[in-house]
């Protein structure tokens, strides 16, 4: 699903990540740990093509994301999903709206768009403030509307950075259960945490990234 | 379709939260399209009384006072037979005084000490609209005055040509200021369009991010521009239509322009339209200015 091939990425010539080797089998939940700084960020950029490696080769299902043309990159994103640290909700739209996003940007019909919105909403539990505008809901609320977001074209991946970084342990804790419940349907899932919590309870395969290196992957046998 | 209606109404929200730079940019537009319109107007107006001048352009041929009736009447004959002459009619030298008269009634004393009329007799030729411009008239009025009997020969030409030549700088005026303003619109434009592109960022980046394409992302703008642009089209066609039927209103009472306000023409509907569309073209170039330069500046 997700393999990478001696990838670098420098910035002012100062590696960010150095010569990073990784596969990610489809419907694996993998959490991607480190410090601050580490290069959790920077890999899943490259991932979702936002930043190009300066070495080495990227695939994505099949895809040399190293190589696309920049008018690619959306449609490689549309097989994603995305959830951010600070969550990028559009303020002047209501949630329904937020989560619909997706749905809009590809041209789907206002019939299949109330489905999908409707079970995304469902699935993250928060179908009852689909009319509420993003101001007036919760972190925690906030972080699920982002998640529905991601999740409610169906992505065949799912990348998530620092989730819970502005939960409370509670509710990052329900956020981890909501990723359990998405990749038991078959998502493949990466999230990029520094939160113990987080690691202890997903209780899946951890890649540990320090200084931009690579530094443990029970599955490389690091 | 939907995906399109969702694009309009992004235009429409957005052109609705920024008013005050909605307006500036409508503003400018119509003080642009309506600068460039006064000129085109005049020229319109000027190029059409010019025309219809070259329509009626007259020959007078003024003969010598001794010619006879055979003289007269084989002249005459002559001038049926030139390809130049489309129409012809004699004016004798009674009839001339009497136009006289009728035309300058308090000047008609100065041929009272005269005893005999002074006035010539005279045929004035209409030309055919082949022999109109400047140079065969030219041609032709040479050519005229060596004939026996004929004494002067006038036209109204040069001062025709001179109108030409007037409108023609009109015209090289109106292409002068309409670039140097539409230039100033579009930089207009594109600051307004430029400025919500900077405001509305994070939502462009959230855009990209659940994967919409470029076209997606920039459609609103072309269109929120083309629709500040066409709007300020039809504010300067407002403006001028306003400003004309003043100008007729202040020219009409006076009487000192020889009854120039009948002869003036408001733009026919085919120009008005122009008009908006080179609003609309105006606004849309704006946008696409700004969006490249938002595009070079975010990657």
């Amino acid at each position: 699903m997700i393999q990478l091939f001696h990838v670098s990425k420098y910035y002012d010539r100062r590696p960010a990540l150095s010569d990073i080797n990784l596969q990610i089998e489809k419907g694996e939940f993998v959490l991607l740990m480190g410090p601050s700084g580490a290069g959790k960020t920077t890999l899943l950029k490259l991932l979702f093509g936002a930043e190009r490696p300066d070495d080495g080769q990227i695939l994505v299902q099949n895809r040399n994301v190293a190589r696309l043309r920049p008018s690619d990159i959306p449609y490689l994103r549309r097989t994603m999903g995305i959830v951010f640290q600070d969550f990028r909700l559009l303020p002047k739209k209501n949630v329904f709206e937020n989560v619909a996003l997706p749905l809009m940007v590809q041209g789907a019909s206002t019939f299949e768009t109330r489905r999908k919105v409707a079970e995304a909403l469902k699935a993250v539990g928060i179908d009852h403030k689909k009319d509420h505008r993003p101001a007036t809901l919760s972190a925690g609320e906030q972080q699920r509307v982002c998640i529905a977001r991601a999740i409610v074209n169906s992505p065949i991946i799912l990348l998530a950075d620092e989730p819970t970084g502005n939960l409370d342990p509670h509710l990052a804790s329900e956020i981890i259960e909501s990723f359990k419940v998405i990749n038991a349907r078959g998502t493949t899932i990466m999230v990029a945490t520094h939160n113990p919590q987080v690691m202890a309870q997903a209780n899946r395969r951890v890649l540990m990234l320090e200084q931009g290196k690579l530094i443990a992957d029970p599955k490389a046998g690091l | 379709m939907r995906r399109l209606a969702y694009l309009v109404k992004e235009a429409m929200t957005n052109i609705r939260l920024n008013r005050t730079t909605t307006l500036v940019a409508v503003a400018s537009t119509a003080f642009t399209l309506a600068c460039f319109g006064v000129f085109l107007l005049l020229y319109l107006n000027l190029r059409g009384v010019v025309s219809s001048l070259q329509d009626d352009i007259k020959v007078v041929v003024y003969l010598h006072d001794g010619l006879s009736a055979q003289g007269l009447s084989d002249f005459q004959q002559r001038l049926r037979s030139e390809r130049e002459v489309a129409a012809l009619s004699y004016v004798s030298k009674e009839q001339a005084l009497a136009d006289f008269r009728e035309q300058f009634p308090s000047e008609s004393h100065l041929l009272q000490g005269l005893g005999e009329n002074p006035l010539p007799a005279s045929f004035v030729v209409t030309l055919s609209p082949r022999f109109r411009s400047s140079e065969a008239v030219k041609q032709w009025v040479k050519r005229l005055t060596t004939v026996p009997g004929v004494g002067q020969v006038q036209y109204s030409r040069d001062w025709i040509e001179n109108l030409a030549t007037l409108v023609g700088f009109i015209e090289l005026g109106a292409i002068a200021v309409g670039g140097i303003l539409s230039a100033a619109s579009v930089t207009i434009i594109a600051s307004t369009i430029r400025l919500t592109l900077y405001a509305r960022q994070n939502e462009i980046e959230i855009l990209r991010m659940v994967g919409a394409t470029g076209a997606f992302i920039k459609v609103p703008f072309l269109l929120e521009g083309a629709v500040l642009g066409a709007v300020g089209g039809l504010l300067s066609l407002a403006i001028l239509r306003g400003g004309f039927d003043l100008f007729k209103l202040q020219l009409g009472p006076t009487g000192r322009f020889l009854g120039i306000e009948s002869w003036l023409n408001f733009f026919p509907g085919h120009v008005s339209l122009w008009i908006i569309m080179a609003g609309l073209a105006l606004g849309f170039t704006g946008s696409l200015v700004s969006l490249i330069q938002f595009g070079r500046a975010s990657s």
